[in-house]
């Protein structure tokens, strides 16, 4: 069992706050729109929970895997039902399920992921590093588990900082996680003095 | 009754009409247990090789553990030892994320494959590896099918109907 304080929790979530502003402004900057972001959510959640927060384990998404690694290992992942993922490939007149598609998807990934973690490093003095994206389209339940056990250690509950992007004026919106590992999210807190 | 088998859990029927399932699994395998002349079914969504501990609260999670785990759910709900059947659903390497976690799908699938050899359950038939997720359903129907889906596909039987009917083994 894990265990977080709430204060603990409300500094990941303003973390993840400034994390998501920063992409959100970034992928607004690229698409020429404006992107408003919820605000985040900090939950602990045992693995099997984590999963049914996201969505019916066998809806279709979309799912955009950044790794990141650097002074801490973690995982962002961006996952878009198909509709949306419609809508914000629509934007540039391709589909998403195509070559083109999916590597539009992986550079929203990039631009997300980017600058979410470049003012997470600032932040906590970190050095961190996005690695290239991965895009897959299947069973929310698949790309989930598959994230989650990515790094083959025994997990019992998983933290995710989850936000949501809206782009304005188009029916699009994403969910936003990062998935740090359980060691990560020690060094983040102890940074914050935690 | 449609019972969901999430990650790290199992679960066995006698009933007739009773469907178990894994939902969208990834580099998870569903482990299915069938003794097709009692009309039994267990399953179980197994997450990891093997456990670090010997007492984890969720035995189903790791193969080591949930293979004889399993075979004790399925005997307890009537089946016979000598007529157990076993089908592999999973394991796929959806992400390269590197470290340890590498082939986790695969891995999976060849320890739970060994430890069924060592406890003398056949292997009928698997739908494992490749890139994509699946769902599999057992249903408790005079047949005991088991179907395989695929993100955006049709249910396709892996086993059951007619003996000597099976598909050949499913592998994406």
């Amino acid at each position: 069992m894990t265990a977080f304080t709430d204060l603990q929790l409300d500094a990941l979530r303003e973390l993840a706050n400034i994390g998501s502003g920063n992409a959100g402004t970034a992928l607004g900057s690229m698409l020429g729109k404006t992107v408003d972001i919820s605000v985040p959510t900090a939950a602990v959640l045992p693995l099997a929970d984590a999963i049914a927060v996201a969505g019916r384990p066998d809806e279709l998404r979309h799912g955009i895997v950044v790794p990141v690694v650097g002074d801490m290992e973690a995982i962002v992942l961006l996952l878009f039902p198909d509709a949306d993922a419609r809508t914000l490939c629509g934007i540039y007149g391709i589909e998403p399920s195509t070559p083109d598609g999916r590597s539009m998807l992986g550079e929203v990934g990039n631009i997300l992921g980017t600058n979410y973690i470049n003012v997470l490093a600032q932040m906590v003095s970190m050095t961190l590093e996005p690695r290239p994206p991965q895009v897959v389209e299947d069973m929310l339940g698949a790309i989930l588990e598959s994230v989650l056990l990515g790094r083959g250690e025994d997990v019992d509950h998983a933290l995710i900082l989850d936000s949501s992007l809206m782009v304005e004026d188009e029916q699009c919106s994403l969910s936003f996680l990062l998935l740090p590992d359980h060691g990560g999210v020690r060094q983040l807190l102890e940074r914050l003095g935690l | 009754m449609e019972r969901v088998v999430r990650m790290g859990e199992a679960s066995a029927s006698n009933t007739p009409a009773d469907v178990l399932a894994c939902i969208g699994l990834g580099s998870c395998i569903g482990l299915a247990l069938v003794d097709r002349s009692k009309g039994v079914a267990a399953l179980a969504h197994v997450m990891l090789p093997s456990s670090a501990v010997p007492d984890p609260p969720q035995p189903h999670k790791f193969a080591d553990l949930a293979v004889p785990a399993l075979i004790d759910l399925a005997l307890q709900h009537g089946a016979r030892r000598r007529h157990l059947e076993a089908a592999l659903i999973g394991g796929a390497a959806m992400f390269q994320l590197g470290g340890s976690g590498q082939d986790i799908g695969a891995r999976n699938t060849a320890a739970i494959t060994r430890l069924l050899g060592q406890a003398g359950v056949p292997v009928r038939a698997s739908a494992t590896g490749g890139s994509t997720g699946r769902t599999v359903r057992i249903h408790l129907d005079a047949d005991m099918t088991i179907t395989v889906r695929q993100a955006g596909g049709r249910e396709q039987r892996l086993l059951g109907g007619r003996a000597g009917t099976e598909p050949k083994a499913v592998c994406a």
